[in-house]
């Protein structure tokens, strides 16, 4: 399973534990479609995503006007850097509108 | 001559040629002692001696080249060409007779003959004119065009399309 | 801005503004949703960085305070209330007037408008001293109406198709590399036109992009770098100004010869790929195709519809191609001169130049100071009129170049190549008797070249290389002299059989050591001419001997460069006239001659002591260089006294890339030379090229610079090694 559910300090979230490229799209958009029309609120972590590439960040696009259009409430968390390079390069970071929090090694 | 001629209209050319065959008209000069003689026809004129430049890995009968009038003009040593070998001393007599020269190579080129002095026009009729003795290496003698006879003694008419043949040239330089 | 430019932006926008509304509309209901600010945020948000992209800077002025405030809202910072909620419908209209206005024709906002603007700021963020809000936004607004650096952008429109993500295409990857061409100042994403989840292939391609570009590179080269994504992409790039302002600006330089078809006036400038020529120009012959319409559309409206080049930049080039086509016309209006009549001119300019070297020497010689001063300003106006009754016989090169299309297209057709001719440097001039003489030598060559230099199309890419081979024809002036280049990249010489045939023809010794360059240097030999063509390349010797020889006779030297597989480079310099030239004078005994000063490279003193002269080889060592040198005295001189006992100088000459040392009694210096023929007689004469009048009124030699250095060498081969340079 690449997608893993959590608990943290109480909290549930998803995490993502494989690449988010065009080679595992098409699995990922099932296996959030499932998770996300059982949630209503639901927080991804992208810590674990271990490559991504434009076929991604249109899952996650994607995922995210999907959830507003069903009222739902999505977050996504714990980007690595990897995926706050992507997206500062396609200037998404206010697309999405979470916090992006740093990871601490990075400093 | 040219005034002589004109005005003849039609006959002109027959009366020319008429008059070639009678009479002809020849410059003279002495070159080492020797007289020489060329058809007036073929003088354009006569200049003093100015400052000849020398011409390199040229034969020696070429005393080299003179300005004339803007122009390059090669002087040939007629002392050296024909008489005996020497070359010409310079003096206050010495000429150079500029002659127009259409060599058989083709072409018309002006070319300086360098004399010691020049001496008068004569007339030969053709009886006084002579062939150029077959004798010794024509070759070398090609510039003869016939003996003329003036007062007993015969003098050279020089043949000047042959002066200066460029294979004549050619064949000396390469000797060199 | 380019028409499509601001429809992509007007649209995007109303869409997004749609969106705004909306989200505020529900504020109203639930004031705090997080969802909605983020909406109303994102709206804002992407219309100013659009604005920003596409260089509309009134818009990004007002909307940047506003996202500000929302930003402020988001993040907890201002509370939403019912006046907040109003104020931000208003500036919602506000932005969709601006949005409007640009879709007009006018320039400048108009003042309603921009007092509307400040208002509506003023009670945004009422804690900021109103005044401040105001200068703020004039100054913004200021900057938009000088051309604001956003402007200055490139602004790419990146539309990936559904398949690229199939075809392996990554768009990531493209626009990352995109950032080595410049700094991306802004990229929008657009996400508005995704499908719904459900209807989403998670392997085709939604993504678009608008991308501002600073960068200094020009547009072929930004399109390169979606070169493997074309086919998967619509790709437009729109110039910044101060790129459109260059192409106006080049285009405004351009000094057309020819009369330039207007795709090839803009591809010259840079404003047109060639790849967009081509597609513009099938679109053109599409719709004629057709039947449908009968009027053919010029290229410049297509150009302009299909948003490639602005609507500035065509006209410009429209009007060039007026100028070009007026300055032809007008040089119809030429007056014909009979070249003899010139070669009268000029002969009687040279006589000029001699007289007024006499009258200089006889001034100098009787020491008349008052006259002197008149005589030098007479000799600056004679080398005037010298220099433009010699220009008057000038003509460009590139005619003679421009016959050889035909002739490159025809024998490249017969021969069943693909070449294509690219000539450079036509405009260097050079006297039209010189021309004259250098069209039946180049011919040779070109065709040489075509014959046996390019291999067949198929040949070629066997090799790697492109179909198409090249040709170029380059003229350039080098210190009085003309150099033409004739290069291809075919073949190259084969070296080996050059030496092999040189050896079959006993020009060279079996096993001779000879450099690269002495055996391409044999092709020039009469003896290796060939008749065996059939042979693939070695008979490229064909009367190569006739064209040394036609160049000789221009005072000029050849060389040929060849690299096995890569091409051949020939190498011509000529000199530009043959009728004044400036020399300079050497003495032997008392013997002057000149060289032609464009060939004399420097002047040592003889050193006979130092330099371990060899006699007998007639080489000298100069700083390590070995010099063939010749001595003028020995190589002329007949009986020559030796009463010289003065220093002697060598004066080292270059002809091409040959250099040798002439060795000389005196210097006398620079003079104008008026090149006058030797004649028929001292036709065979080596060493001496011509005579020229002195002031005096003698004359003295010109001495034939190539001729001697050959024979200089010539004399040192046994040494071995003669190769200078």
């Amino acid at each position: 399973m690449s997608i893993e559910a959590k608990e943290h300090n109480g909290a549930h979230f998803l995490e993502i534990n494989d690449e988010l490229t065009i080679y595992t799209a098409a699995m990922m958009k099932q296996e959030l479609q499932d998770v996300l029309s059982k949630q209503d609120e639901l927080e991804i972590s992208l810590e674990c995503v271990s490559d991504i590439d434009s076929a991604g960040i249109q899952i996650l696009i994607l995922l995210h006007q999907q959830a507003k259009k069903k009222g739902k409430t999505l977050r996504f968390i714990k980007h690595n850097r990897q995926v706050i390079d992507v997206l500062e390069t396609l200037n998404l970071e206010a697309l999405f509108g979470d916090p992006i929090v740093l990871p601490a090694k990075e400093f | 001559m040219a005034e002589l001629i004109t005005g003849y209209g039609i006959e002109h050319e027959e009366f020319h040629q008429q008059y070639i065959e009678t009479v002809t008209q020849y410059l003279t000069f002495s070159v080492a002692n020797e007289t020489l003689a060329v058809n007036i026809l073929a003088v354009n004129e006569i200049i003093e001696v100015s400052e000849i430049t020398f011409i390199p890995r040229m034969p020696e009968f070429i005393r080299g080249v003179i300005n004339l009038r803007g122009a390059a003009v090669p002087v040939v040593d007629l002392s050296l060409k024909t008489a005996k070998g020497v070359m010409s001393k310079l003096s206050d007599k010495s000429c150079i007779v500029l002659v127009d020269v259409n060599p058989p190579s083709g072409g018309n080129q002006a070319i300086g003959l360098l004399v010691d002095a020049v001496k008068e026009i004569v007339e030969f009729d053709h009886k006084s004119i002579q062939p150029a003795p077959q004798v010794g290496d024509s070759n070398n003698a090609d510039y003869i065009q016939a003996m003329g006879k003036l007062n007993e003694v015969f003098v050279i008419i020089l043949e000047v399309d042959n002066i200066l043949s460029s294979g004549q040239i050619k064949s000396l330089m390469e000797i060199n | 801005m380019l028409d499509d430019t601001k429809k992509i932006f007007i649209q995007e926008s109303e869409e997004l503004l749609e969106q705004m509304e909306n989200a505020l509309l529900e504020m109203e209901q639930v004031p705090n949703d997080a969802e909605h600010l983020n909406s109303v945020f994102r709206a804002i948000h992407t219309i100013k960085g659009a604005a920003g992209i596409f260089g509309f800077d009134a818009i990004v002025a007002f909307t940047h305070p506003v996202e500000s405030v929302m930003d402020n809202v988001r993040n907890g910072l201002r509370s939403v209330d019912p006046d907040l909620i109003a104020l931000l419908l208003k500036c919602k209209d506000h932005t969709a007037n601006l949005v409007e206005f640009i879709s007009g024709e006018q320039e400048d906002i108009s003042e309603t408008l921009q007092e509307a603007g400040k208002k509506l700021l003023n009670e945004l963020t009422p804690e900021q001293p109103s005044e401040l809000t105001v200068t703020n936004t004039n100054e913004k607004i200021e900057v938009s109406d000088k051309r604001s650096p956003s402007e200055d952008h490139w602004v790419i429109s990146l539309d990936f198709k559904p398949d690229a993500l199939r075809n392996g295409l990554d768009p990531l990857s493209f626009i990352n590399y995109l950032k080595r061409m410049g700094e991306i100042i802004e990229i929008i994403t657009f996400t508005h036109d995704f499908p719904c989840w459900e209807d989403m292939d998670p392997e085709s391609c939604y993504l678009s992009f608008r991308i501002a570009l600073s960068s200094s590179a020009n547009k072929e080269e930004i399109k390169s770098v979606f070169e493997f994504a074309l086919d998967d992409c619509e790709l437009r790039i729109v110039p910044p100004h101060s790129e459109l302002e260059k192409y106006l600006a080049l285009l405004e330089e351009l000094t057309g010869e020819e009369l330039n078809k207007l795709g090839e006036l803009l591809i010259q400038v840079g404003a047109l790929t060639e790849q967009e020529l081509n597609s513009a120009l099938q679109l053109q012959n599409g719709v004629l195709n057709d039947g449908t319409t009968k009027e053919i559309k010029p290229l410049g409206e297509i150009l302009v519809e299909q948003h490639v080049v602005s609507k500035d930049v065509v006209e410009k080039a429209v009007a060039k191609q007026e100028i070009i086509r007026e300055k032809i016309a007008q040089e119809t209006q030429y007056i014909r001169v009979d070249a003899n009549r010139l070669g009268q001119l000029i002969n009687l300019v040279g006589e000029l130049v001699i007289s007024n070297a006499a009258v200089k020497l006889l001034v100098e010689k009787h020491d008349l100071a008052d006259v002197q001063e008149v005589v030098s300003g007479v000799e600056g106006l004679v080398e005037n009129i010298r220099d433009h009754a010699l220009q008057l016989r000038m003509v460009q090169i590139g005619e003679t170049f421009s016959r050889f299309r035909r002739v490159v297209r025809d024998v490249s057709k017969d021969l069943n190549k693909d070449v294509e001719l690219v000539i450079t440097g036509g405009e260097a001039e050079l006297d039209k008797t010189v021309v004259e003489k250098i069209n039946d030598p180049l011919t040779h060559l070109v065709r040489n070249s075509l014959d046996h230099g390019f291999e067949t199309p198929d040949e070629r890419v066997a090799q790697g290389k492109p179909r198409k081979g090249v040709l170029r024809l380059n003229a350039l002036h080098d210190s009085g002299h003309i150099v033409i280049q004739i290069a291809d990249d075919g073949a190259g010489l084969d070296t080996d059989k050059i030496r092999k045939k040189a050896e079959e023809k006993g020009l060279i010794n079996v096993g001779q050591e000879l450099s690269q360059r002495e055996i391409l240097r044999l092709i020039f030999e009469p003896g290796l001419t060939t008749k065996d063509t059939a042979s693939n390349i070695s008979g490229r010797g064909v009367g190569m001997d006739v064209v040394k020889r036609n160049i000789d006779a221009l005072r000029g030297t050849i060389e040929v460069d060849s690299e096995r597989g890569k091409g051949t480079l020939v190498t011509i310099h000529l000199p530009l006239t043959l009728a004044i030239i400036e020399g300079f004078m050497v003495g032997v005994e008392q013997e002057r001659f000149v060289i032609p000063l464009s060939m004399v490279e420097e002047c040592v003193e003889m050193n006979t002591d130092e330099w371990h002269l060899d006699k007998n080889s007639h080489y000298v060592n100069l700083r390590g260089q070995v010099m063939p040198y010749i001595k003028l005295s020995e190589f002329f001189g007949v009986n020559y006294q030796q009463s010289h006992r003065g220093r002697e100088s060598l004066v080292i000459v270059k002809a091409g890339r040959a250099k040798a040392g002439i060795v000389v009694d005196r210097l006398f210096g620079e003079l104008q030379t008026v090149i006058k023929p030797l004649g028929k007689v001292f036709q065979g004469l080596k060493g001496v090229s011509g005579a020229t009048v002195l002031g005096s009124g003698e004359i003295a030699l010109i001495l034939d610079v190539q001729g001697l250095i050959g024979l200089a060498s010539a004399k040192t081969t046994d040494v071995k090694t003669l190769e200078s340079v």
